[in-house]
């Protein structure tokens, strides 16, 4: 069967949002999976518990693993770290909040309250993002 | 065998609130359910309203909740059902008009809005459009549907918003996007492509265990979905 090309529908926020929330889900799995993998190419496997090795995979801050047995944090706490955890929150708290907007939005139609709603919810997402962002740069 | 039918009833004209009447019936376990409102209707109770037109599951003017899921009176047996005590009433997410029967016009005004027909705009060939039975293949499930808002009404997302078109809406604009004679796939698309559109599927399948043609809908909104973002009809 011959596959038929046509021109793709307009760009509008529903569109991006359902495509984002995908492409979001696959890349937090995938934060998970090299945060776990990482964790343990450097140590993880003798120096701590399943409990924080898994801590640290979700969420990779240098604070998780403190209190277990590595000889020395350097490895846990450069940059590239705080680049990941960035990431996790960014695509964690758009996914998220992107989800209470659209459970939001099947009970409402466009109009004054779906105006607002989705202002509120714009202004908790930037504000969440944005404390996490500096709780990871100041910590 | 004894059954027992517990009946939702409303009349908006005799002014008694929303209810439920009971009947004991002696049915045959091959009685299907829509035998046993004939029977209520003829013997018991005159004013019971129900459709029905052909009774052999091909019209989809008798879907109706039977214990609470989906069904056509038509196709439903006593033999199929796990009791003996049997819940009836009226699909959800429609105006009740009377009993059993429901307005069906806002769904029928989703439905038109995908633009459920075939749109060529190229002079028509001296004998017929040819298609290939593959390129047919492609969209056979959905020619299937039979408009009886199983499926639709079976669905959260459209039992709370009205504005939803839908996933019969959905399934009929299928039948047309993949069918590669019709020319109108992207206006469709571009409908669906709004935010009541495709975007209120939450992929539940209510709706495909309510359809009685067993049509895939969640996997046909799916296709849709993927239409509207790739851009290409594979």
């Amino acid at each position: 069967m011959r596959s038929r090309v046509m021109p793709k529908p307009s760009w509008n926020l529903e569109y991006l949002m359902w495509v984002f929330t995908r492409l979001s889900g696959l890349s937090i799995i995938l934060f998970v999976v090299i945060g776990i993998s990482a964790g343990l190419l450097m140590g993880a496997r003798t120096q701590m518990d399943l409990g924080t090795l898994m801590r640290w995979g979700f969420f990779p801050n240098p604070n998780h693993v403190l209190d277990s047995d590595i000889p020395d944090l350097f490895l846990w706490t450069n940059g590239f770290w705080q680049v990941m955890q960035i990431l996790v929150v960014f695509f964690a708290a758009t996914h998220g909040f992107n989800g209470l907007r659209v459970v939001l939005e099947d009970y409402s139609s466009p109009g004054f309250w779906q105006v607002f709603t989705r202002f509120l919810i714009f202004l908790l997402w930037i504000f969440s993002t944005l404390v996490g962002i500096y709780v990871i740069i100041s910590s | 065998m004894q059954v027992t039918l517990k009946i939702f009833r409303y009349n908006p004209e005799d002014g008694r609130k929303k209810h439920y009447d009971t009947f004991t019936l002696d049915a045959d376990p091959t009685d299907r359910i829509l035998d046993l409102l004939e029977q209520i209707k003829g013997s018991e109770d005159g004013t019971l309203g129900f459709r029905r037109a052909c009774a052999h599951g091909v019209c989809g003017s008798d879907a109706i909740r039977i214990n609470g899921v989906n069904r056509l009176a038509c196709k439903v047996l006593v033999q199929d059902l796990k009791s003996r005590k049997v819940t009836i009433e009226p699909i959800l997410g429609l105006p009740i008009e009377k009993d059993l029967i429901i307005n069906m016009e806002p769904f029928f005004d989703h439905y038109r809005s995908v633009m459920p027909y075939f749109v060529n705009d190229d002079p028509p060939p001296s004998k017929e459009r040819l298609q290939s039975p593959e390129d047919r293949e492609r969209f056979d499930d959905t020619t299937k549907c039979i408009l009886c808002a199983a499926c639709s009404t079976s669905c959260p997302s459209y039992w709370v918003n009205e504005e939803y078109v839908g996933p019969a809406a959905i399934v009929n604009a299928h039948r047309f996007i993949f069918d590669n004679r019709d020319q109108a796939a992207s206006e469709r698309l571009e409908i669906l492509n709004e935010q009541f559109g495709v975007y209120r599927c939450h992929t539940i399948f209510n709706c495909t265990d309510a359809c009685p043609r067993d049509i895939q809908v969640t996997q046909a909104i799916g296709e849709v979905k993927k239409a509207i973002v790739n851009g290409r009809l594979d």
